[in-house]
């Protein structure tokens, strides 16, 4: 996938899949250590401990029905490709947690791409599931909560339009100033 | 054209197969969910990397070969996993784009 926003797209929906209602994403830019984390973290099913060494092997996921795909396996050869890896910590009944780490500034690190978008998505197509949001650029962090969203709501969807379109300017506007944007 | 064919008139090296396969295209890339989505069956498929993933594309787009440019090392997963799944692996050190241009003057 050309963006990590993708990757992190498809490990959401895995997520999703696994009947998760909390899913937290977390990303660490640190320019400094020269170091990038993606970790996504939710309270899906989980996996079976006899099947966590396969989740990655391709032709596990790529021919059943069930499951996870090509994705898990993809997403581990873009950190491995940055000098990086991928790991996955999965309890059956507490969840999945999936970190990936990349050399951040290697020249075949994927950009991180519109990752507005990929947050707006999730939280649009299933607003019942609370997304944690979690950013970081050295000193600077946004954060942001459904769960914090939607009781200032009340009884309007979170994604109601209008709400979707503050949303969106609030999102991409906060990662806009974690490089330091106007 | 034939892989076996393609074979000898390229002088590739066979990492796994060759499994006997009719080529009617060329594919090129190194991005593998884009090759997932643009490969089309029975193209060669030109790439740099050895990897296992490739076999699951390979597989999944039924290419009829991979070909691994500039002699980039093949990982032994991959070459077991393409046995299995009969995906046809040739290698040659040569580039894409010489490959490209042989494969061009064979009629590809």
């Amino acid at each position: 996938m050309r963006e990590l926003s993708l990757h992190i797209l498809d490990i959401a929906q895995n997520s999703i899949a696994a009947s998760a209602s909390i899913i937290e994403i977390y990303i660490d830019e640190n320019s400094i250590q020269d170091r990038l984390t993606i970790r996504i973290a939710d309270n899906g099913r989980g996996i079976p401990q006899h099947q966590l060494a396969q989740v990655m092997d391709p032709f596990f996921t790529s021919r059943k029905t069930r499951g996870v795909g090509l994705g898990l396996a993809l997403f581990a050869q873009a950190a491995k490709g940055a000098e990086g890896e991928l790991l996955i910590d999965s309890n059956v009944g507490t969840g999945t947690t999936v970190t990936a780490t990349f050399r951040y500034s290697h020249i075949d690190r994927a950009p991180l791409g519109d990752l507005a978008g990929t947050l707006l998505g999730v939280i649009m197509l299933n607003p019942e599931v609370e997304v944690v949001y979690q950013h970081t650029c050295l000193e600077r962090t946004l954060c942001i909560d459904t769960r914090e969203i939607k009781s200032e709501l009340g009884s309007i969807a979170i994604n109601h339009p209008a709400v979707m379109n503050w949303l969106e300017g609030f999102v991409r506007e906060g990662i806009d100033d974690l490089y330091g944007g106007e | 054209m034939k892989v076996t064919e393609l074979v000898d008139k390229l002088e590739l090296e066979v990492v796994a197969g060759p499994f006997e396969r009719e080529i009617s295209g060329i594919y090129v890339g190194d991005l593998l969910s884009n090759v997932m989505a643009r490969a089309q069956a029975d193209d060669v498929w030109l790439t740099v990397h050895g990897h296992q993933n490739v076999v699951a594309v390979a597989s999944l787009t039924q290419v009829a070969a991979v070909i691994v440019v500039e002699d980039f090392p093949i990982e032994p997963a991959a070459v077991q996993k393409a046995k299995e799944m009969e995906v046809t692996i040739l290698r040659t050190p040569m580039t894409a784009s010489d490959l490209i241009r042989k494969l061009f003057e064979l009629g590809l």
